[in-house]
């Protein structure tokens, strides 16, 4: 059966730490001032005694029904074998339609290259090798699960069955591979 | 609401002014070509001047618009990747194909005005019988060939100044630029408003080209019936979509800008000087291209700062 790689994030457990997003700029060399994730916080919401605030991790969400792999001109964008949305730099004009067809704001140009960029759960330097993305490996409070949905004996499969969660923006119909879990935030 | 902790939002604004003009260029290029063209084959001896106008706008408008397209790519000299590497599901991979071949047919078509012009000229001024016939056999040519330009110009014209709604209509995650027409879920609405406008600016630009011209009461009838049918669509627009798209400075673009420049007034001009007062042309179509371009900015900019 192939893969498909997805993420759950807790977001109950997420401190605001920023180590994701530190993890993520030197493991993928992203230019300064850009973000292939970041995780600013919600809130703060409502009044004391119930003030709330949250941090949500945002990243490209490894749609399955991806709308930026729809409009790309060149084919740039597309699903690899393991079922991730990735840019092929080489394809990639840095027409930007990508960008406005994204509901997440998922993808920047990135200022080196002048090519579309977005988080690829880094799947050259760490998945291929059996590693977990940066972030994941990274996460302080062990917020972030990663893994195989398709293996029903990997840690996020068995996640998704027991918990309740949720996709952002479910009314695009993206059908997502980044899944959140806002028990104990919302 | 302000990022207390973590990276700041991203610029909403992706596609700017610079994508606004081209989408206008474009609408301008198509609709000077129809112009053009449908002179050229409808109207027997019609005023050469609007012909011409329109076959030399067409192209200089086109490849502006083009130019702007391909400096705003993150990595403009890999525009050429676009051939070569297609998407069929992509309405701007299809929109590579339409306006290439739209703009090698305006070149030409232009070419063929211009030859003939020149044609025209050497006949009635310098050459002896003889030569003179064989001119007139070549610029008879050169009409065959011209018709048939004129008439796959005119289709791909028609392409090119709808696909540039489509290529905003097709972004459905985008809940202004993919209003669909209302009760017709599967029909885009854009793709008709940009046409419409396209039509009405590039014939007003081609009239403000052509200066002074014997009769345009055909061309500013025309004009009526389009300004007519977009403030429809404007209104259907205004009726169909949340209100919060034209709000904030964006209200003042679409009031001032689309509908009262682009739309209200020269209408008024057009219907006191339908067959009178010439001097009327220029200030009306004037107003009808500022309003064109007006429309363009502000659908480019409605669906990204709002969502």
């Amino acid at each position: 059966m192939a893969k498909h790689y997805a993420m759950v994030i807790q977001l109950k457990k997420c401190l605001g730490c920023q180590a994701c997003t530190v993890a993520c700029k030197f493991e993928n060399k992203v230019p300064d001032g850009q973000y292939r994730t970041k995780s600013p916080a919600i809130g703060p919401s409502g009044t004391y005694p119930h003030v709330k605030v949250f941090f949500e991790k945002q990243a490209c969400q490894m749609c399955q029904d991806a709308p930026c792999v729809k409009v790309c001109p060149t084919t740039a964008s597309h699903y690899n074998k393991d079922g991730l949305v990735l840019i092929d730099s080489h394809k990639c004009v840095g027409c930007k339609y990508c960008m406005t067809a994204c509901p997440y704001d998922a993808r920047f140009i990135n200022k080196n290259t002048g090519t579309a960029d977005k988080c690829t759960f880094c799947y050259d330097t760490r998945i291929t090798k059996g590693e977990k993305p940066g972030c994941v490996s990274t996460c302080v409070g062990g917020a972030l699960l990663f893994g195989d949905a398709n293996d029903p004996q990997s840690e996020v499969a068995r996640y998704l069955a027991t918990h309740r969660t949720e996709v952002r923006k479910a009314r695009f119909g993206t059908r997502p591979s980044v899944h959140y879990d806002y028990e104990g935030v919302k | 609401m302000d990022i207390t902790w973590g990276a700041g939002a991203a610029n909403p604004v992706i596609w700017g002014w610079l994508i606004a003009v081209y989408l206008f260029l474009a609408g301008i290029a198509g609709g000077a070509f129809l112009t053009a063209s449908l002179t050229d084959l409808f109207k027997k001896n019609g005023p050469a001047k609007v012909i011409r106008s329109g076959a030399f706008l067409a192209p200089v408008a086109i490849i502006v618009g083009l130019g702007l397209l391909v400096f705003d790519l993150g990595r403009p000299l890999s525009f050429w990747k676009l051939i070569f590497n297609v998407n069929f599901g992509s309405v701007m991979s299809i929109g590579v194909f339409i306006i290439s071949i739209f703009t090698v047919l305006s070149l030409v078509y232009a070419y063929l005005v211009w030859a003939s012009v020149k044609v025209g000229g050497k006949v009635q001024v310098r050459v002896g019988r003889a030569a003179s016939e064989a001119a007139v056999a070549e610029a008879g040519g050169t009409a065959g060939g011209r018709e048939i330009v004129a008439i796959l110009g005119a289709l791909f014209a028609l392409g090119t100044a709808t696909y540039t709604g489509f290529l905003l209509s097709a972004v459905s995650t985008n809940v202004f630029w993919s209003t669909h027409l209302p009760g017709i879920s599967g029909v885009p609405f854009l793709p008709f408003l940009f046409l419409v406008s396209a039509l009405s600016t590039g014939l007003a630009a081609t009239l403000i080209g052509a200066g002074k011209c014997e009769d345009l009461t055909l061309y500013k009838k025309i004009d009526i019936v389009l300004m007519v049918i977009e403030i429809l669509l404007v209104a259907v627009l205004y009726a169909s979509v949340r209100s919060v798209f034209f709000s904030g400075n964006l209200a003042v673009l679409f009031w001032l800008g689309v509908v009262v420049i682009g739309l209200l007034l020269p209408l008024l001009f057009s219907l006191y000087g339908v067959s009178r007062h010439k001097n009327l042309v220029v200030p009306t179509c004037g107003m009808v291209v500022i309003g064109g371009l007006a429309l363009r900015c502000f659908v480019v900019y409605a669906g990204q700062l709002f969502k």
